[in-house]
């Protein structure tokens, strides 16, 4: 695929979620509530910045010695008596999960909501192979129901109002709802979810972390659709990232805390299970058999390729509640997974810089998304990175290159450089209507939703070498 | 070559393990953490349950023969008729459930469940629980109205481990099922429980 198709896909996307005013209202309610939220948490919170210094020492250590806690995970979970698979790539992960499923010969999964389960793009896997799902987190049940992409990795629905929503149930539950009520609509999400959850074969989910020590998958939710998915079923799958990993409970306990804080502003989230191996003989519930899935799909060669710190994200969200473009343009825009700042950096990562390089462009580099994030990932760095390597690469467009070089071929040449910004500096004020440029040739794109102000008479070169001769 | 193989040789370091055992201990030195007081232990757990985003009633009885009837005044005081899921653990068995229809599996519509938390955190206002054939966990996610006994109290989450083998799940409670799904206002009950209704034993 050539590198201007997704580029056109992308200025598409966002210019069109530009327009919709729909949009901008349900993200700015959802992003601006969690931001708000956040910020008194964090206040409240003895010493934040070292506690995000430490999060950041655990995450590193982990990635430093990934094959270690790797193996000694996989020693404990066996022992417990779960199955440990491994997967390179999304295909691979899929793949075992499909034939897990086969083999017990299941016709309907719960799911609870995994980012890495959309990633790897497990959903169209089970459609593919006539496996029902049933998405039980209430927001990945309506994107499910509209036939869309979560637009946000905490709140995949945000972009949809109560309006939207609302219609979506009454076309779809049973039961519906009777009042046009947010608690209505969630009732009547409550009664039609239920039994799909009590009656599946296989509960599947991805893991907030993978504790060493113990060989426990720990899940995090607030509404309890985990253990409601992952307890009646005779089958659990777990798929998880490589680095999901910590060395042990006391090192997730530190990272849950700035969790839960980043995303919703709560001290921890509701429901919090450390689950180790399937059920026991006698226990009275819980599945016959677990199984692990650790999915590679190019962490290694992040951590390779100069991308280490980007294996710390904990998968809060507060990069993009934070981030002036996604304010503007929601989750979609981006075409990944993972949108926002971390889903730029993501993204070309995972699908390859070549369809992808508009996302690091689409970047103010303000620097917000470093500044709350919990383990402290340098995401401009790493944005600027992709740039940088873009642009080495040749995957920037002809007239960018062309425009960028013969600036460059002016800049080596002083004289000529002053003497061309001088007579531009002129002809833009001839075309300025008090104190306004309206349209400017080549910048259209630009003056069709602002106007410049006119540049001043002389450049500051040269105001500052008459200053210098006063 | 497997996929774990291939995996593995490209993560596996030279770092023998016991430096890093010693590091992975480092990192957990002295942590930043809200500070509970050791003497305002009780205080702050009973805090902690009343903020916003956990919600749940308290009370203290003397112990625990004081359930049933304490059982029964909170159905009144709500309406639920005296139909109560009641896990298996001997020293609720124990108890006098006159006047009360028991079963120990929960229906898929169950409307209340009595459990023995084996802790409360007074950092986040958390109930831990363990799996056990005494302590099925479903219940604690079907029913309208979660009732937790808690018999102790201690200050921190890192005190909340279990230590040694572990059992099949180990999990915190934090408030009941909520959802901000739909235009980030917030909704109780979910899927799970509603209300939770903690009761502390003074004994
Ligand atoms: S990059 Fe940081 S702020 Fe963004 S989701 Fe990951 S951990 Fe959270």
């Amino acid at each position: 695929m050539s590198a201007h198709e997704p580029q056109a896909a992308f200025k598409t996307r966002a210019a069109a979620a530009l327009h919709d005013p729909i949009l901008k209202i349900a993200v700015e309610r959802t992003a601006g509530t969690a931001e708000a939220k956040r910020a008194v948490a964090v206040e409240a919170f003895p010493d934040f910045e070292a506690a995000r210094t430490r999060a950041a020492a655990i995450k590193d250590h982990v990635v430093a010695n990934l094959g270690h806690y790797l193996e000694q995970f996989e020693a404990n979970a066996v022992a417990a008596g779960a199955v440990v698979h491994w997967a390179r790539t999304s295909q691979e992960a899929c793949d075992i999960v499909i034939g897990l499923c086969r083999q017990a010969g299941a016709k309907s999964v719960a799911r609870s909501k995994s980012m890495l389960g959309e990633e790897i793009g497990l959903p169209h896997a089970l459609a593919e192979a006539g496996i029902a799902r049933v998405e039980t987190d209430l927001a990945e049940h309506i994107i499910q129901l509209s036939g869309e992409r979560p637009s946000h990795i905490i709140w995949p629905a945000m972009h949809k109002t109560r309006e939207q929503v609302s219609e979506l149930f009454r076309r779809s539950h049973r039961d519906p709802h009777a009042e046009e009520t947010i608690a209505a609509m969630a009732e009547s999400a409550r009664r039609h979810l239920r039994e799909g959850m009590l009656s599946a074969d296989v509960g599947i989910s991805g893991a907030n972390f993978l504790v060493a020590d113990s060989g426990a998958v720990c899940t995090v939710t607030n509404e309890g659709n985990a253990e409601l998915s992952l307890v009646p079923p005779r089958l659990q799958i777990v798929t998880a990232g490589i680095e999901k990993i910590v060395p042990s409970m006391g090192h997730a306990v530190h990272l849950l805390r700035l969790l839960a804080r980043s995303a919703t502003g709560a001290a921890l989230t509701q429901y919090t299970t450390f689950y180790t191996g399937p059920k026991r003989e006698s226990d009275r519930d819980g599945p016959e058999e677990m199984h692990i899935v650790l999915v590679d799909n190019g962490r290694t060669a992040m951590r390779e390729e100069g991308l280490a710190e980007m294996l710390r994200c904990i998968r809060c969200g507060a990069c993009m509640n934070h981030c002036v473009v996604f304010r503007q343009i929601g989750g979609h825009a981006y075409g990944g997974t993972y949108p926002g700042p971390m889903g730029a950096v993501l993204t070309p990562a995972i699908d390859g810089l070549a369809k992808t390089r508009d996302l690091p462009n689409a970047c103010t580099l303000n620097g917000k998304c470093q500044e709350v994030c919990p383990v402290n990932i340098p995401l401009p760095t790493l944005l600027r990175g992709w740039r940088e390597k873009s642009w080495r690469e040749g995957l920037e467009p002809k007239a960018t290159r062309a425009g960028i070089d013969l600036w460059a071929w002016f800049a080596q040449r002083p004289k000529l450089y002053r003497a061309a910004t001088a007579t531009a500096l002129k002809s833009l004020r001839a075309m300025g209507r008090g104190g306004w440029l309206r349209k400017v040739p080549m910048a259209g794109g630009w003056t069709r939703y602002r106007d410049l102000p006119k540049p001043a008479a002389e450049s500051f070169m040269a105001q500052y070498r008459k200053g210098r001769r006063r | 070559m497997s996929a774990r193989e291939a995996i593995l040789s490209r993560l596996t370091g030279k770092t023998p393990a016991e430096v890093i055992r010693a590091e992975a201990a480092a990192l957990l030195l002295a942590p930043e953490r809200p500070a509970v007081d050791p003497a305002q232990v009780e205080a702050v757990f009973a805090e902690r349950l009343a903020v916003p985003s956990v919600a749940a009633s308290y009370e203290r009885v003397a112990d625990w023969t004081a359930l049933p009837e304490t059982v029964r005044r909170y159905f009144a005081e709500q309406g639920i008729p005296p139909v109560l899921c009641l896990p298996p653990d001997p020293r609720l068995r124990a108890l006098d459930w006159s006047g009360f229809t028991l079963h120990d599996s929960a229906a898929p519509d169950e409307l209340a469940v009595l459990a023995v938390a084996r802790l409360g955190v007074a950092e986040t206002g958390s109930l831990v629980f363990e799996t056990s054939p005494e302590a099925p966990m479903l219940p604690n996610f079907l029913a309208l109205h979660h009732l937790v006994v808690v018999p102790e109290v201690v200050a921190q989450l890192e005190e909340a481990a279990l230590p040694g083998a572990q059992p099949r799940a180990h999990y915190w409670v934090t408030g009941v099922s909520g959802t901000t799904d739909i235009e980030g206002t917030y909704v109780r009950g979910a899927h799970g429980p509603r209300f939770l209704h903690v009761i502390r034993l003074a004994g």
